[in-house]
């Protein structure tokens, strides 16, 4: 018994010192010199880490140098068996309200343990309600709409079935 | 305290901030080794400036007379003349007329008010504004006979009719000097982005990473842009002053496209810089 919780106890502090320890926002320059390499770049306001968080203020997504998108808040947290990213109040760009939905209040992507190959989505915002998924292994992402807002520009995309709009795509 | 300093309790404590710190040392080593230690930021591109406007002068030089100056005054409060009609829709119980205010086209319904005055009603030809309780009789304009005579209905419209009034597109027509793109062809491009590149190719020009302009890969013969005289290998130097160097620029002129009368193309046709003038209407 003392074996198994000295065990645990090692475990834990391993595990509790590396999410200490791990230079979160060198990881997002890590992603955001990555995303530059594909033109994308991410202007931010502010940086600021937590125990198990990385949170991102006033972010500005330019793509060729173009101002597309901006959004409030994006939260990293993980404790590495559960991850999420919180992107709050991603607002368009007005020029692209005729492709895209313009705003989407919250989006929360999460990646769990327990269904490792597999990232789940949930959204709202101008297009109404989302909930998905992108798996790895079947290489999919399938994305329905739960409540239908303004999805006219999108709509050419998407696909009906008994359950109502939904979003497919294999990559 | 007696058993803090007990030689087994230092070793634990001892082992601990040991391995806390190889901990450290391992992350410090991934951080130098393969993560990037610079925040990567946009750099605003200060070359982009407003599209600039020409302006019309009279065509005579004899400077204008006072009295202009008294009239453009009377603008900024509200003119009458600066609302065009465009299109009307009479019904028994409701009136819908398109109008054009400031290079903007907007529908009003009756009571709704645009530039100080309230829209009454509307004749077969005619909209009546009242604006201090004083009317205002505005005609339906003339250049809009083209584009009028589909969407003028003077009983209810069918869904049919209604999607008639959006079908004709403008076309590039050259009189003399100048060539004259009609706005609803312009509009037509600026809403479908997708359009643009079924008629022309555009390449960037780049030297290493840095890019330095776009140049025309081909334009579809019988395409509007075809009318415009822009030809394959043109490179676009600047639209209307804006010299096009990076896809900010660019988007900064697509942003803008819809409220510009005029348009100056300057472009690179071998040795060659020209400069193509276009009047939107």
């Amino acid at each position: 018994m003392q074996m198994v919780k000295k065990s645990a106890f090692i475990i834990l502090a391993v595990w509790f010192s590396v999410l200490l320890f791990m230079p979160k926002a060198e990881l997002y320059y890590t992603l955001e010199k990555t995303l530059a390499e594909q033109d994308i770049k991410l202007n931010e306001q502010s940086i600021n880490e937590g125990l198990f968080s990385l949170s991102i203020k006033d972010v500005t997504v330019y793509v060729k140098g173009i101002a597309l998108a901006h959004v409030e808040e994006l939260d990293f947290f993980t404790l590495l068996f559960y991850s999420s990213l919180e992107v709050l109040n991603l607002q368009v760009d007005e020029a692209l309200h005729a492709k895209v939905p313009a705003t989407t209040k919250e989006a929360v992507f999460t990646h769990s343990l327990l269904s490792p190959l597999s990232v789940s989505v949930d959204a709202n915002g101008s297009f109404g309600t989302v909930e998905g998924q992108a798996n790895v292994l079947d290489k999919e992402v399938r994305i329905d709409f739960v409540e239908v807002g303004n999805i006219g520009m999108i709509q050419p995309y998407l696909k009906k079935d008994e359950k109502g709009w939904f979003y497919e795509k294999s990559f | 305290m007696k058993n803090l300093f007990k030689p087994e309790m230092l070793k634990v404590l001892i082992g601990i901030l040991t391995f806390l710190l190889v901990l450290k040392l391992v992350w410090f080593v991934v951080q130098i080794t393969w993560l990037s230690a610079l925040d990567i930021d946009q750099q605003e591109d200060q070359s982009s400036k407003s599209l600039y406007y020409r302006v019309k002068l009279t065509p005579n030089n004899i400077a204008a007379p006072q009295k202009v100056v008294h009239q453009t005054t009377k603008k900024i409060a509200g003119s009458i003349k600066e609302i065009k009609l465009l299109a009307i829709y009479n019904a028994s119980d409701i009136a819908v007329v398109t109008v054009e205010y400031r290079h903007k086209s907007k529908v009003l319904g009756s009571g709704d008010i645009i530039n100080g005055f309230t829209l009454e009603g509307a004749g077969s030809n005619f909209a009546m504004f009242s604006k201090n309780s004083k009317n205002y009789k505005v005609m339906l304009a003339k250049n809009a006979k083209s584009t009028s005579t589909s969407s003028i209905v003077k009983t209810v419209p069918t869904p049919k009719t209604r999607v008639k009034t959006k079908k004709p597109l403008g076309e590039v027509t050259n009189e003399g000097d100048i060539r004259i793109i009609d706005r609803s062809l312009l509009d037509h491009y600026a809403d479908n982005m997708e359009e643009i590149y079924k008629n022309i190719g555009i390449a960037e020009i780049k030297k290493g990473k840095d890019l330095q302009g776009f140049k025309i890969n081909f334009v579809r013969k019988d395409s509007p842009f075809a009318k415009l005289g822009i030809r394959r290998n043109d490179v676009v130097k600047s639209i209307n002053g804006q010299e096009i160097t990076s896809y900010n620029a660019a988007f900064g002129v697509y942003k803008n496209i819809k409220n510009v009368d005029n348009l100056s193309l300057v472009i690179m046709r071998g040795k060659e810089e020209m400069e193509l003038e276009y009047e939107i209407n």
